[in-house]
């Protein structure tokens, strides 16, 4: 029986519009954006750089499977044999939908098994990343501690 | 689930729509909700966004190109809920989609008829399994009722009662007009041994045919003396009816040619009362009209019936020669009554022939625990007053395996239903460390009484009184649940007799003893379960096959050659062996040519007897000259038959045969002795002694020397004195990597061929490779007379696996001694 292989890709949008638009407040984040929304700026992205027949090659089977704007991590999925169109096409993204993007491909894999485990471990290793910058308290402060002095000093003043 | 239009109902989809929403549903990865904190400007989000919680916020320091403040804790929180999604996206998706509920049972939990009978999943499982299923058939229209179904199918050949049980578990197969399991369908080859060794192991064997003799005890005796084995011992034992005879039937008056197969010979003991003196008394039932007869002749049959009573007879044989066995017995009886017609003319002497097939159903429980099995699932009633039999019942318990009681010991008794006591708990053994005196069970007339002799009560018995679901509604009213049934006057109670059944050899340790339960047919299902609920496996033909092997006996019909059926029997698997190496490529299959192989399909014993073998090549082909040659060909009829010599006195007669000068002539005198021990005339004088020891075969047991473990039909060749001697000297020695320098050398001539193995293997209770086969008798006092020359104790020969290419040395011994 013929079997019909894919590839799952992984693909983390690393958001770059809110580094731009320094003084306005967020006017765009990849938070807005959604699978469909996704889907057409590399539909787009797949006729400027490769034509029409780079679509006709891939359009078929091209889908976005999940996206989340909390962490802006994507899993798309491509038919094995022009996979690398849609890699390209992805690559070469700058932008989606008015919101600037650097798209990043962190995992390619044969199955959705594979693309999800490798989400949970870099998902894990943003974490363990974050975390070893704990040690270094000059670099950061946490919200708690913005709470804290603000209740703190809240509770005196109705001391007083 | 996502539904399309909101007054979609559930049932309205059809089962394709269900599952490919279960699937996607399954499929689907969770997304953490956002809610956008910025105004305006931003594309609502849809899809699979919902109202929840606020999300991280991280804002970039352009100047550092760093992250200036973030809150780790709130970063974690939406990873951490991306990662659980994740994997919880991977395990629905492995799970709900890729097994149905059944499947994630254990083996033996699992059903065939799960997939479209919810009911044959467990409780718990139910739900899942009605969702899983899809919508049942059209209408009631054109429903054949299941008995009819089934029925349907028993047209052309029979079905055990335990049949459904075993077409569940067990691969069946159509034999001798019965559908019977061949083997388990799980790998239980090793299982089913360790069993007959340490264990039990079930087989139902309601399938052997049984036939029923009446008549004077004397004129009885007479038939079975003509058809018997002469060499057989227990036939005065038997006689009183306490011990089963295990012994061949051959045609009337042939002996020794013309052997049919070994048979199993119960009597009816008498009535109680009656073992000692034989009197006058008729049996209490009996046809009216033999009471007629008798009464009017009275006077003249008081001489013969004072000396014999009226007995019965049961013979058990195997299905497939019941026509042969039955003939047997007409013709024996003929026989016998005509000489007593002869004799006394006035006495009226009858034999009634029976044919009691069906009537009654048997189990054979052998190893070990089958005498615990046996009294922990049966519940002997309590009105029995024999003395034996109440020390016999608790002794049971403490059996450690049957070989302890005499061999064949027949015990009668009454059970109560054994669904009252169901489940059935295992008897005990006693583990306490003090030494258990043994009770021994001596075998007697009135211990072996039993009502299922009787054809009344048996047609009684036909039907259980209590069906499945009576029993239950009595146990349901049972107020603690669980407490067994307590037995009602209304409940059956059901005669049966249990005999002791051993398969052992007279100088080998490698016996397997148990029991053979027979009872009437009808309750074939009621026993079964109560037997194998405690762990008793359940074998088939070839776990049968295994155990006489593996005991070191000859199983009917694999290693009897010479009668009609293992011809049959061996035709039948030539044919089946023979397609299966014509369908095979060349590549992958045995050259037999090429190997040497002589028959390869089947045992040609004519030719190794030396006998002119019957047709040709070309039986198609006609010849071209006809005439007065053919009428000399007619003439010089071979007037030497293939006859097995067997029995418990082989070794013996032997013994006797060697030391004398002319081993026909001592055959011919032995032969002739054992006939007329019996009452038969000698043999007739037209049949020469010499070929008379010429078409003898004797069957054999092999051991291998070293390595090796022969097949079936392989080749058993004699050596030389030079060969046997290397064998001898090489046999302790084991070189290392000897397996990988032995050259396969060219088959051994064709005239060194002396014999084949009827079945060979490794054995399990031995270690080391295994056969049983047969050689002529003359070969055998040749292989003596070389083993005397070189001082050996044992005899050697060498055997090939047909399609095999190195000839092992082996151990050669009688298989009766």
């Amino acid at each position: 029986m013929v079997r019909f292989k894919n590839r799952w890709l992984l693909v983390e949008f690393i958001d770059t519009s809110t580094a731009d638009a320094s003084a306005a407040k967020e006017p765009l984040s990849t938070r807005s954006l959604d699978g469909r929304l996704i889907y057409n700026a590399l539909r787009d992205s797949v006729v400027t750089n490769f034509g029409d027949t780079g679509w006709g090659a891939v359009g078929m089977s091209l889908t976005v499977k999940y996206f989340s704007p909390t962490t802006n991590l994507c899993i798309i999925r491509v038919a094995r044999d022009h996979h690398r169109i849609a890699w390209g096409a992805v690559t070469l993204l700058t932008g989606i939908h008015d919101v600037r993007v650097i798209p990043r491909v962190i995992h390619v894999s044969g199955t959705i098994k594979h693309a999800q485990l490798s989400a949970i471990a870099h998902n894990r290793d943003v974490i363990a990343r974050f975390r070893t910058k704990l040690k270094n308290a000059a670099l950061h402060h946490d919200s708690y501690d913005d709470y804290l002095a603000r209740s703190t000093r809240e509770i005196e003043a109705l001391q007083d | 689930m996502v539904l399309k239009r909101k007054g979609d109902d559930t049932e309205e989809m059809t089962s394709r729509e269900r599952k490919k929403l279960k699937v996607a549903g399954a499929r689907t990865i969770a997304v953490q909700p956002s809610v956008s904190t910025s105004g305006s400007g931003t594309v609502q989000s849809s899809g699979n966004a919902l109202a929840g919680p606020s999300s991280t916020t991280v804002r970039f320091d352009s100047m550092q190109g760093l992250p200036a403040s973030i809150d780790v804790e709130k970063f974690t929180e939406a990873r951490a809920y991306e990662i659980d999604a994740m994997q919880k996206a991977i395990k629905t998706a492995g799970e709900s989609v890729t097994h149905r509920v059944w499947q994630t049972l254990p083996r033996h939990l699992r059903r065939r008829a799960a997939s479209h009978d919810v009911r044959r999943v467990p409780l718990r499982l139910r739900d899942k399994a009605r969702a899983e299923r899809g919508r049942s058939k059209q209408g009631k229209t054109k429903q054949v009722s299941r008995t009819e179904s089934l029925l349907k199918r028993q047209r052309d050949k029979t079905w055990l009662e335990t049949h459904i049980w075993h077409a569940k578990r067990m691969k069946m197969e159509n034999m001798w007009g019965y559908r019977l399991a061949v083997t388990p369908t799980e790998k239980s080859f090793r299982p089913s041994h360790r069993a007959s060794m340490h264990g039990s192991i079930l087989h139902d064997s309601s399938y052997h045919s049984l036939i029923e003799l009446k008549g004077p005890e004397k004129i009885l005796r007479n038939v079975l003396d003509f058809c018997c084995d002469p060499q057989c011992t227990g036939m005065k034992r038997s006689m009183s009816g306490a011990r089963v005879l295990e012994t061949d039937l051959y045609k009337p008056r042939s002996y020794p040619f013309d052997l049919i197969a070994p048979v199993t010979i119960m009597w009816r003991p008498l009535p109680v009362g009656n073992t000692s003196a034989p009197t006058n008394v008729s049996p209490a039932e009996g046809s009216s009209k033999r009471k007629r007869k008798r009464k009017g002749k009275n006077n003249v049959l008081a001489d013969t019936t004072q000396q014999s009573p009226e007995r019965a007879i049961w013979v058990r044989t195997h299905p497939a020669v019941f026509d042969d066995i039955f003939a047997a017995l007409q013709g024996s009886a003929s026989l016998v009554l005509e000489a007593e017609k002869q004799r006394h003319k006035d006495v009226h002497a009858e034999v009634e022939i029976a044919d009691l097939r069906g009537s009654v159903n048997a189990f054979e429980v052998m190893g070990p625990k089958a005498s615990q099995v046996i009294k922990g699932a049966l519940s002997s009633v309590v009105d029995d007053n024999r003395q034996e039999f109440k020390k016999f019942w608790p002794s049971l318990t403490d059996l450690q395996t049957t070989a302890s009681l005499p061999r064949g010991i027949v015990i009668g008794m009454k059970v109560l239903d054994p669904r009252l006591k169901f489940p059935p708990k295992n008897a005990k053994l006693r583990t306490d460390g003090q030494p258990v005196t043994p009770e021994m069970t001596f075998p007697a007339a009135i211990l072996a009484q039993s009502e299922i002799w009787d054809e009344e009560k048996r047609s009684v018995l036909k039907k259980p009184t209590y069906k499945k679901k009576d029993l239950d509604a009595r146990r349901s009213k049972n107020l603690v649940p669980g407490t067994p049934l307590n037995p009602v006057r209304q409940d059956d109670r059901i005669p049966l007799l249990l005999i002791q059944r051993s398969l052992e050899s007279p100088s080998s340790t490698h016996g397997i003893h148990g029991w053979t339960l027979v009872f009437p047919a009808g309750w074939g299902m009621p026993f079964l379960p109560s037997l194998i609920h405690t762990g008793t496996r359940v074998g088939g033909q070839r776990e049968r096959g295994t155990q006489a092997f593996e005991a070191g006996t000859a199983y009917f019909p694999r290693d009897f050659p010479c009668t009609e059926f293992f011809d049959k029997h061996w035709d039948e698997r030539a044919v089946k062996e023979k397609a299966k190496w014509n369908r095979t490529p060349p590549a992958k299959r045995a050259n037999y040519k090429k190997l040497g192989t002589r028959s390869p399909w089947r045992a040609d014993w004519e030719v190794v007897l030396g006998l002119p073998v019957a047709s040709g090549v070309d039986e198609n082909l006609v010849p071209a000259q006809r005439g007065p040659q053919d009428a000399m060909e007619v003439d010089k009829a071979p007037t030497v038959r293939p006859w097995l010599f067997r029995g418990p006195e082989v070794p013996t007669v032997l013994a006797k045969v060697t030391q004398m000068f002319n081993h026909d002539a001592g055959l011919l005198a032995e032969i002739n002795r054992l006939r007329t021990k019996r009452g038969m005339d000698v043999l007739d004088a037209s049949y020469r002694p010499e070929d008379l020891l010429k078409g003898a075969l004797v069957m054999v047991r092999l051991k291998m020397v070293s390595r090796g473990a022969p097949n079936d039909l392989a080749i058993i060749y004699r050596i030389d004195d030079v060969e046997a001697k290397k064998i001898t000297k090489e046999k302790g020695k084991t070189r290392e990597g000897a397996d990988a320098n032995e050259p396969p050398e060219a088959a051994p001539p064709h005239t060194s061929i002396i014999g084949y193995v009827t079945a060979g293997n490794m054995s399990l209770s031995r270690g080391e490779g295994f056969a049983i086969g047969a050689i002529p008798v003359s070969v055998l006092l040749e292989l003596q007379q070389q083993a005397q020359r070189n001082g050996e104790s044992r005899l050697l020969v060498k055997i090939r696996d047909r399609a095999g290419m190195v000839c092992r040395a082996a151990y050669l011994d009688l298989l009766d001694s």
